[in-house]
């Protein structure tokens, strides 16, 4: 028998009980469905935060907190703490260790590659508000760490961005806004506020008065899931408010800092970078890049598709199940038409590749139909997720597909449908062509 | 020339004290062109014996020649050629796919045999029209009377130009007439053809009309009758 008639014959071998061949290629429709949505939704959210982070730029910038504070972070989230009281350890967990002194950020100054080093001070901000307005508005305001950092700037009607990132090194101070404060401060428009004056509140921590201090309005943000709803301040306006929250108090109280940032030297290449790092911890400190920072809610969120694709894999199993099942039904009801063609001539390995052809064309009908409707939920989906909860992310597109990944799924898909093919496709090649047709 | 030879056939089904020896040591030689007979109780043997000479079933003992090739000797590839190319086959319970076509069920040995697909429907509505069905080459198998279905399968049998058409009775699911009908096919094609016919059978008419007569019980041939006046025929048997 030539192989395209092993094929056909193994096709409308599967049209002659279409009830069942539909319902078990509905299985592996969801099983395929649900890995490859997922897989889309993964690319999606990873390409957008890949995107955010190329646009942040962030080379060569490196933020820094002591080891102290993350175990401290951690242990209250309930990460390996547990409920046993911990006993004190003065290297561990003294508030000092907590804090970076001046002394430590004098020495990751001196660590080989480490170009200057800000410490990030406590900024706090109670409500931002200007003249156009009596409404005051929250505000957490916080120091542009370097000029590395290059993040989105919205864009006005004529396609160019409403204005620009706070200059950290202005002596006027200044502040980026966070997408909608235009509007709500009473500008006409983003485009509108950019170079006018906004008040912050701040509280002067000695004495909980509130003061006044005024910033110019440099530009306005995007959205985006690495700004965190922080408004980017420079650093004469970061003084200012650190003048008025630590008035009458010990200069001390305002040196204490938890967090620093540090630019370094990108030629040192990526061994460059893990030598500071390891340099900071041997000071008891921890640095991380921009991308460290994502990378941690990307595995987060790698986690959450993992669960999804475990589920799509557990109904892909059943369905496998299900094409064993199919074709051990089928190979019961032809034994007789499979005796008559050994009778008549047919091998044994032919008729191995009819059941197993009948197989795979269920793993690919299922997966194709599976990408297919995936594709159509592309279509569909991201349109109507960037209208609704994403409309404040512009250029998310939730489903990403790559074509690739497609077709290596449909190929794997055919590939388990054939191994779950091979136990039914035996016994009917094993079949003894007197046996079969003395079955009635 | 002998088309298929045995000798000292044995075949035993089940183990130890469920043996049972249900053919005793056969010796035959069926020549290119004969019509052979096998005739006997229910039980005896008759199936088994076609089966064996057939290649469908191997011998527990013995030996099995075809065109003066040992069987045992041939590879399972060769064995389906063979089975394939010089074999065609009739049994009673006509063995059709019932939803296909009449005219696909007649291609099915043409399609394994592997030929092209213009050649193969051109051969089988040869085959049809040499059984009288060619109107017939679009219905469904199911739908044809029992003397139709026999003689699709006939079709079926003589589509790959066999030597040997096996038919393990034939008629016995036809009544008389239509039986007739299906015995007078079988033997016009082993006058016209010379094509070799091996029938198994408990009617003693059809029986009668074949060259040879094979009697078996309990698993050996008791009486090898020839036809009386036909018997001296191509230099009669040995
Ligand atoms: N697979 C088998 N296992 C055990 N016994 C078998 C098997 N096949 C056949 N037999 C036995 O061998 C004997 C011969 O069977 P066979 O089918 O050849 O008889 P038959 O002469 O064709 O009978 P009938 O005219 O009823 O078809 C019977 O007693 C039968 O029970
Ligand atoms: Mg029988």
């Amino acid at each position: 028998m030539k192989i395209w008639d092993v094929i056909t014959t193994a096709n409308s071998n599967l049209m002659r009980n279409k009830g069942r061949t539909f319902l078990t290629i509905l299985a592996i429709f969801i099983g395929s469905f649900t890995i490859i949505a997922t897989s889309g939704i993964r690319t999606g959210v990873n390409n957008y935060i890949d995107a955010q982070l190329d646009s942040a730029g962030g080379e060569g910038y490196i933020e820094i907190m002591p080891e102290a504070m993350r175990d401290m972070a951690q242990s209250q989230m309930g990460f390996g703490g547990g409920d046993e009281p911990q006993e004190y350890d003065p290297k561990k967990n003294s508030a000092e260790m907590r804090a970076i002194n001046k002394t430590d950020l004098a020495k990751i100054r001196k660590i080989k590659g480490v170009q200057s080093v800000k410490p990030a001070r406590n900024v706090k901000a109670e409500y931002i508000t200007s003249s156009e307005t009596d409404k005051k508005f929250v505000i957490s305001p916080q120091a542009l760490p370097s000029d590395r950092i290059n993040l989105d700037i919205a864009k006005g009607k004529d396609g160019k961005p409403d204005g620009r990132l706070v200059s950290i090194n202005d002596p006027t101070p200044e502040i980026d806004l966070l997408p909608g404060y235009a509007k709500a401060l009473g500008f006409k428009s983003d485009e509108d506020a950019v170079g006018k004056t906004v008040k912050l509140g701040v509280v002067e921590s000695a004495t909980m008065q509130v003061r006044t201090v005024e910033a110019r309005v440099a530009g306005v943000l995007n959205k985006s899931v690495i700004n965190m709803g922080r408004s980017w301040i420079n650093t004469a306006l970061e003084d200012k408010i650190l003048d008025i929250t630590y008035a009458k108090m010990p200069q001390s109280y305002r040196d204490q800092v938890y967090f620093a940032t540090a630019e370094w030297d990108t030629k040192l290449g990526d061994k460059g970078l893990e030598d500071i790092k390891d340099g900071l911890k041997k000071l008891g400190y921890i640095g991380m890049t921009m991308e460290d920072e994502v990378g941690m809610v990307k595995s987060f969120f790698d986690a959450i598709i993992l669960v999804f694709t475990i589920f799509g894999g557990i109904a892909l199993l059943a369905a496998s199940i299900g094409i064993i099942n199919t074709l051990f039904m089928a190979v019961q009801e032809r034994t007789r038409e499979i005796g008559l063609m050994k009778a008549m001539g047919l091998g044994k390995g032919k008729i191995f590749l009819m059941f197993s052809i009948e197989a795979i064309s269920l793993g690919f009908w299922g997966s194709a139909i599976g990408v297919a409707a995936a594709y159509l939920a592309e279509v569909i989906v991201n349109p109507i997720a960037a209208d609704t909860f994403l409309s404040g992310l512009p250029g998310f597109e939730l489903i990403k597909y790559d074509i690739t990944t497609l077709a290596l799924l449909i190929l794997l898909v055919m590939l388990i449908a054939f191994l779950a093919g091979t136990l039914p496709a035996r016994r009917a090649s094993k079949k003894d062509p007197i046996e079969a047709l003395r079955y009635e | 020339m002998n088309v298929i030879a045995a000798r000292g056939l044995k075949k035993s089904y089940g183990k130890k004290s469920s043996r049972f020896d249900a053919l005793r040591g056969i010796d035959i030689d069926i020549k290119e062109g004969e019509s052979v007979a096998i005739i006997g109780k229910s039980g005896s043997g008759k199936s088994t014996l076609m089966h064996l000479l057939a290649l469908l079933d191997k011998p527990t003992e013995g030996k099995i020649g075809v065109n003066g090739k040992i069987a045992s000797k041939l590879k399972e590839r060769q064995v389906n050629k063979l089975r394939n190319q010089e074999f065609g086959f009739v049994f009673q319970q006509f063995f059709m796919n019932a939803n296909d076509s009449v005219l696909s069920n007649v291609i099915l040995p043409l399609k394994i045999s592997g030929i092209s697909k213009r050649e193969r429907k051109n051969r089988a509505m040869e085959a049809l029209k040499t059984v009288e069905l060619d109107d017939k080459a679009k219905a469904k198998a199911r739908d044809l009377s029992g003397g139709q279905k026999q003689r699709v399968c006939i079709a079926r049998a003589l589509v790959n130009n066999p030597k040997v058409i096996f038919a393990d009775e034939p008629t016995g699911n036809l009544d008389s007439t239509t039986g007739e009908k299906i015995e007078d096919l079988l033997f016009s094609l082993n006058l016209n053809n010379r094509i070799t016919l091996i029938i198994v059978t408990h009617d003693s008419d059809l029986a009668a009309r074949c060259d040879r007569q094979l009697h078996i019980k309990d698993g050996k041939i008791k009486k090898d009758l020839a036809k009386p006046k036909a018997s001296v025929k191509k230099g009669g048997r040995k």
